[in-house]
């Protein structure tokens, strides 16, 4: 099996992904982030890890389908684009897994499982939705972020907004919690008022991707703009 | 305390580095990432004041009730700032002078600023059905403000027009007063234009090269009723 032959464009602000696919070659996409494509490259709307795991995704909040792309009458060039304007980064599995927020999944190569994981009440608790999809296996994987992304790397404990997690390393331990200091009343003031006070407490050592925008602080931005339903 | 832009410019994040019982000021939401080592109060205004008139009316403006104060408790300690919309961050240490902020560009400022959310010179902005306030910032520390979009200065020199919308700051070295742009209210209104600002003076200006209040109003119309 030839190696993946690909480039990350235009970043880090509009990066776009593109691969040129070896003849027979495949790779798995998010079915959104399609932009352009050689005619020799068959696409097949499949599921990647049978029914059952394309329902985990559904419900991780990815969509059902995972596009599979497949050079089927000689090599040929693929473009990648993710839906919010950003950067996008690339990860070679070694066997290790690596953990995805919800919306930051855009493709992987031959030999990555991407699969739901249930982040369970907690993560339902964060408003925010920290719903997790958990890539493994060995080969290439790339995920994309709005905005920038920080790279940090944890040693001992770092906290990230919950809003802002794009990825990390398995090897490090996770849990949602409040901001450090804040009394009942502070958090209660912060996070019914401000949105915020709920972050990811990651601790161990690991790499965690971090984006500088997040949706739903643009979403509330926009709300005030809408029209006002009219009243009978 | 020190500081550094990243990302720059369209998706720019200030990375600040505490030193212990060191405190930035942020609007609530703007954390994005922090080390461990901070102790986080949540107030109305400043730190340890109640202020709850000031906070009631930064509400009533459309903006954040509460701000959060970070307070280092260990040294070398990391955080993470970010705006909402696309755009930059400038970064300004006041020795003393005065600027005026719009509202949703001020980002965080150090303890030694002092900050007026009061303050309605601007006040009949309202009048262009624009939601905006101002913040008074004074004193002596690090500002920070973002824009959205690309920031420029400009140095006014005699006199300069900017539409409300894209201004982010300025000196209270200016005068200012607020106007239409036309030779009448109708001509303002069919042209489109928000209530323009005309800066007389000498002083520093920041512009943004794009206004919030219009692109909500692009993206209003296109979503569902509220």
């Amino acid at each position: 099996m030839s190696p993946l032959d690909f480039d990350i464009l235009e970043r880090p602000d509009f990066a776009m992904l593109r691969v040129r696919l070896a003849h027979g070659q495949q790779l798995f996409a998010e079915p959104a982030a399609l932009a352009a494509m050689d005619p020799t490259i068959d696409l097949k709307a499949g599921f990647q890890g049978g029914v059952l795991g394309s329902v985990g995704r559904m419900f991780a909040g990815e969509n059902l389908i995972l596009n599979t792309y497949t050079a089927a009458r000689g090599g040929g060039e693929l473009l990648l684009a993710p839906g919010p304007a950003g950067d996008v980064v690339h990860y070679s599995l070694r066997g290790g897994s690596l953990l995805l927020q919800r919306g930051a999944y855009l493709a992987n190569g031959v030999g990555v499982e991407v699969s739901a994981k249930w982040a369970g009440a907690r993560g339902f608790f964060s408003g925010t939705g920290l719903i997790l999809l958990r890539a493994q296996g060995a080969g290439e994987l790339f995920f994309n972020a709005y905005g920038a992304v920080l790279e940090l790397d944890v040693a001992g404990e770092y906290m990230v907004d919950t809003g802002y997690v794009v990825a990390f390393e398995d090897t490090l331990e996770y849990q949602v919690t409040t901001l450090p200091g804040l009394g009942l009343g502070g958090r209660a003031k912060s996070f019914f008022f401000g949105g915020e006070g709920l972050v990811v407490r990651f601790s161990g050592q690991g790499r965690v991707w971090v984006q500088t925008r997040a949706i739903n602080p643009f979403l509330s931005w926009v709300y005030p703009y809408r029209p006002q339903k009219k009243r009978d | 305390m020190e500081s550094e832009i990243v990302a720059r410019p369209s998706a720019s994040a200030a990375k600040l580095s505490l030193d212990s019982n060191e405190t930035i000021t942020c609007e609530v939401g703007a954390m994005i990432a922090m080390s461990t080592g901070f102790s986080v109060q949540t107030s109305a205004s400043k730190r340890g004041g109640s202020g709850l008139w000031a906070g009631m009316k930064r509400m009533v403006a459309g903006e954040n009730f509460f701000l959060n104060h970070f307070t280092a408790t260990r040294p070398d300690q990391t955080l993470y700032l970010g705006p909402v919309l696309s755009g930059d961050i400038v970064h300004r240490r006041l020795a003393g002078e005065t600027l005026i902020v719009q509202g949703s560009s001020w980002l965080a400022s150090g303890p030694g600023v002092e900050l007026d959310t009061t303050f309605q010179g601007l006040g009949n902005a309202l009048f262009s059905g624009e939601s905006m306030f101002w913040i008074r910032c004074s004193g002596h520390g690090d500002l920070f403000l973002n824009s959205f979009g690309a920031i420029y200065e400009v140095n006014v020199e005699e006199s300069h027009v900017v539409d409300s919308g894209h201004i982010v700051a300025f000196d209270s070295s200016l005068q200012f007063s607020t106007g239409k742009l036309g030779d009448s209210w109708l001509q303002t209104f069919l042209s489109g234009e928000g209530l323009v600002c005309h800066f007389r003076g000498q002083g520093k200006l920041y512009c943004q090269s794009h206004s919030p209040p219009s692109f909500g109003k692009l993206l209003g119309p296109m979503l569902r009723a509220r």
